[in-house]
């Protein structure tokens, strides 16, 4: 076992075997049984692609709600036969640069040994979820790619390709935009350059010094890329583009049952027998972006950058109005990063405590969600509400958890420089 | 006003000339006993109408009206094409004016009952899948409603139609209440509005004992009296019987003719083979994705032409949808026993709930597959394993049972009932659709039905050989309705008083929690730099 984690190249080789397992299966699977293994937005995607080769618009397939990108880059599945699984592998080989990129920034960052590297990678690399998900064709796992790419440039300071991936997620998924805070307020001077900020500075040139050649690098090359992809899709789409792309995303009404504590509420208010006395389903978004977009990075960000990714994305995913299991990749990526340091593994009774709850929350959902869909039985309240709520609750406990953790890491160059002082 | 009345026989060995009578003045036909279907067909010119239906019809291209009654009945050649129970319109909007077809809705309404959901052709029609741009015969646009009674059409009729002078016209309207099916239709070139109206049987008695008497003395009756015939040709139907213009004829005139039919009834099945017919049903519990079941004898699942291939067309209530995207695998069809998702028009978005739905509901004709070899059905462990597993009680091992995998909308939250909220769903009309070669004769036969919905999904050579539900042999059973229904969860008002304050309370705690722990963040590093400074200093 230590062995197994002592190189690179057996942790590697078993994540590509993981998925070349499930892609095999899978597509056996496929073949021989009316029940699939692939994903049904992979469908979606694969339909997509297939409008595009023959000059369409990927939005005439129904339910395409992604950018044009991603239906031209499994373009090759619309070769037919042997080429339908292309996406996946794209999907899975996404996984593993993922993978490679976090222990990347474990090792150089993070100052990590190789094999304890290897050992926090593989909660991504080895994570049967993360490898079923994008087996299955589910486009999120790439998602981890551009993200933890967009950590890695940043930790090493390449900021204009930084700004290309961050524009770049943002125009992929939308909700990538709340790292744009916490990268921006990380790239101080000390971080860029490694001075010291303890001088005491006047408020103006506090204000002159935040406008540093990073920051402005980072904004340009980010809202270039963004408003660049918007454009050229829009130009080749139209209105299409950003009605199912991003408008979308605002008017949806998420009636259907869910993760999130708005589910019963939303499912009731948007109906015409539910009697709302104040529209409070519409000021969701105030928590939900006050904290992930503002609040948290302002506090955190510049302790620890990659831990306050995750309890941005963290409480970004626990506020949303709409919540699914996929949504829970969105913060995996991040776990190699803040676990090391974490409560959770310092102690370890309340780390088995945060997992059962987490896992437990969903079972109770899923249990009540079962009643529903395949039972018929009405289990909206208190079953599904309250489970909605349970859930919730775990969520914000292990967010307050990760978010002291990520306060009180010790900013091994801020130690450094404090050594200097001692001496 | 012109009328047409035939009665065929349900027994040819029951039935003697000498049960009818025409009156000595030739001006009244009377029936005595004769146990027979009947269809009454009254043609009326326009100006005959009242004026708000007129003003209606006027702005119509195409208007043709179908209802059919949830009970189950025996169909008897010709009257053997079925729909689904319930109200169906298919219409097309006259070239030019627009703007009043928005009256067609309220017509509908104040014609059929308030209950109706219509808002208007725009909104609340489907467009009807077009076969072939040049050739379509069938409407533009189609609606469909369950409605179990024809009893404010009576009333519209009593009270608009009717003189009030004229109580047989009033006995006429309150007929319609044990009508099997009705039939209206109007278009432009005939200028004339249809009204067909048919009897599987005598109500409330074993047959039919009435007297048909001419209104006015100008008037002409043709009445028939028929029995079914073996045709020579497989594609014809043949009657004989006897025909009486009432105001003409002086007594009933033998007859014997054939035609070539559109509609056929199944051929009659060799005697151990039940003969076809289909259950429907929903498996239990439905939960959320209910999946029809279409039950049929396998031994009785012999196409009458190895060109014919066995269809269901469904219409869906809006709180119900298929989706296509799922009826796309061969693998998943066949374990379905579905060959094909052949058309599906209307309300079809996946994830719309049904308070967005403006249309009334889709229409989906499905090719189904029957077994490979009817005989050795039985031994197909595929077919016995499914039907063991996955059906109700009422299908038996010798079943074949095909499974539609519907979705159900979420439908809006009530209260006073537990949660649940009914929702209803017409059997489908099913049948053998198969390749004939006399398609352009068929339109002349006397007793031809078209704009049923599914004909014209089909080329105008094709023939239908109807397969009538299994409930229909029973017809007398009391309380046998072709309509399913089953309770969906919705979310109870009674207990979501809390959900609103409830779920605000809890957000805003979770918000505040994590407001807390930031600001302790926060608080700490103020205070805190200090304090390891001075640590700093004390380690010195």
């Amino acid at each position: 076992m230590i062995q197994f984690f002592s190189r690179p190249r057996s942790v590697f080789s078993a994540a590509a075997i993981l998925r070349a397992i499930l892609l095999i299966y899978g597509s056996l699977q496929d073949a021989f049984s009316p029940m699939k293994y692939t994903d049904i937005d992979y469908f979606v995607f694969t339909d997509a692609a297939r409008f595009i080769s023959q000059g369409q618009s990927p939005y005439t397939r129904d339910t395409y709600r992604y950018t044009p990108l991603l239906a031209w880059l499994i373009y090759p599945t619309t070769w037919q036969g042997k080429w339908f699984p292309f996406g996946k592998i794209l999907f899975a080989i996404g996984d593993i640069v993922a993978g490679w990129l976090i222990l990347l920034i474990l090792r150089s960052s993070g100052k990590m040994p190789m094999d304890r590297a290897l050992k926090f990678a593989s909660i991504w690399l080895l994570n049967p979820m993360v490898a079923q998900i994008s087996t299955r064709g589910s486009s999120e796992g790439l998602l981890g790619v551009v993200v933890s790419a967009l950590l890695w440039a940043v930790l090493s300071r390449r900021i204009q390709l930084a700004g290309l991936l961050l524009g770049f997620a943002v125009h992929f998924k939308i909700y990538p935009f709340i790292y744009a805070t916490s990268i921006i307020w990380w790239l101080d001077d000390e971080h860029v350059h490694g001075a010291s900020s303890n001088q005491s500075k006047t408020l103006y040139s506090r204000v002159i010094g935040f406008v540093n050649s990073a920051r402005i690098t980072l904004a340009t090359y980010s809202l270039l890329t963004f408003m660049i992809l918007n454009a050229l899709m829009y130009y080749l789409y139209g209105w299409p583009f950003l009605q199912h792309s991003y408008f979308h995303h605002l008017t949806r009404i998420d009636h259907r049952h869910n993760f999130s504590p708005y589910n019963t509420l939303l499912y009731l208010n948007s109906s015409p027998t539910g009697k709302s006395t104040a529209k409070l389903e519409s000021l969701a978004f105030i928590p939900q972006l006050f904290l992930s977009a503002v609040a948290i990075p302002l506090a955190i960000a510049k302790k620890d950058l990659p831990s306050t990714m995750l309890a941005q994305t963290f409480a970004f995913v626990t506020f949303n109005k709409v919540c699914t299991s996929q949504y829970f990749l969105w913060y995996i990526i991040f776990l190699p990063f803040y676990l090391p340091s974490s409560t959770l593994l310092q102690k370890p009774s309340i780390g088995i405590a945060a997992g059962i709850l987490w896992v437990s929350g969903q079972v109770i959902w899923l249990q009540q969600g079962y009643r529903l869909e395949f039972l018929g039985i009405s289990s909206f309240v208190p079953g599904l509400w309250a489970s909605s709520i349970l859930f919730f609750v775990v969520n914000i406990w292990i967010l307050g958890i990760a978010l002291k953790d990520a306060a009180s890491v010790e900013n091994p160059r801020a130690k450094t420089i404090m050594a200097h002082k001692i001496q | 006003m012109k009328q047409r009345i035939t009665y065929v026989v349900h027994d040819p060995d029951d039935f003697n000339p000498s049960q009818l009578h025409l009156s000595p003045t030739n001006d009244s036909f009377t029936l005595d006993s004769v146990n027979a279907a009947k269809e009454h067909r009254l043609t009326f010119g326009l100006s005959e109408l009242p004026q708000e239906l007129y003003r209606v019809l006027r702005q119509c291209h195409e208007l043709h009206i179908r209802w059919a009654s949830e009970k189950p009945y025996a169909s008897i050649p010709p009257y053997v094409s079925r729909i689904s129970p319930g109200l169906h319109a298919f219409f097309t909007p006259h070239k030019g004016s627009p703007a009043y077809v928005d009256l067609l809705c309220p017509l509908l309404k104040k014609v059929f009952g308030d209950g109706l959901k219509c808002e208007s052709p725009q909104d609340t029609f489907i467009g009807m899948p077009i076969l072939s741009e040049r050739f379509s015969m069938s409407s533009a646009s189609q609606y469909y409603q369950l409605l179990p009674s024809l009893k404010d059409l009576v009333t519209y009729i009593q009270q608009k139609i009717c003189a009030t002078s004229d109580p047989s016209c009033q006995t006429h309207a309150a007929s319609l209440l044990s009508a099997t099916y009705v039939d209206i239709d109007y278009d432009t070139i005939s200028h004339a509005l249809v009204l067909n109206v048919f009897w599987d049987r005598a109500p409330d008695a074993e047959s039919w004992t009435e007297t048909i008497a001419l209104c006015q003395k100008a008037d002409h009756i043709e009445v028939g009296v028929l029995t079914s015939e073996k045709a020579v040709d497989p594609e014809d139907l043949a009657f004989s019987g006897f025909l009486t213009v009432i105001g003409k004829d002086s007594k009933p005139s033998p007859t014997r003719f054939s035609f070539p039919a559109r509609h056929h009834p199944l051929p009659s099945s060799a005697p151990p083979t039940p003969p076809l017919t289909y259950t429907t049903s929903f498996r239990q519990p439905t939960g959320l994705h209910p999946t029809l079941l279409l039950s049929f004898p396998s031994a009785s699942l012999t196409p009458p032409d190895e060109t014919c291939a066995l269809h269901a067309y469904l219409t869906l209530p809006a709180a119900l949808f298929i989706d296509k995207y799922q009826l796309s695998d061969p693998l998943f069809l066949s374990s379905q026993h579905l060959t094909s998702l052949r058309s599906i028009s209307g309300a079809t978005d996946l994830e719309a709930p049904v308070w967005v739905v403006p249309e009334w509901g889709s229409a989906a004709l499905l090719e189904l597959a029957v077994p490979a070899s009817p005989s050795s059905s039985n031994s197909d462990s595929d077919s016995a394993s499914h039907s063991r597993s996955s059906s109700p009680p009422n299908p038996g091992p010798d079943d074949w049972t095909v499974r539609i995998p519907l979705h159900l909308r979420y439908l809006s939250p009530n209260a006073n009932a537990s949660g649940l909220a009914p929702v209803a769903a017409p059997w489908p009309a099913v049948f053998w659709a198969c390749r004939g070669e006399e398609g352009a004769k068929m339109a002349a036969s006397p007793f031809d039905r078209v704009n049923l919905g599914y004909e014209g999904l089909f080329g105008p050579k094709t023939m239908f050989y109807h397969v009538p539900p299994a409930a229909a042999n029973v017809s007398s059973e009391v309380g046998a309705r072709l309509v399913e229904e089953i309770r969906v969860p919705v979310l109870d008002l009674d207990q979501a008083w809390y959900v609103e304050w409830g779920t605000a309370v809890v957000v805003g705690l979770g918000t505040l929690w994590v407001f807390w722990k930031l600001f302790e963040i926060v608080r700490r590093d103020l205070v805190g730099g200090t304090k390891v400074e001075g640590e700093g200093k004390k380690a010195q």
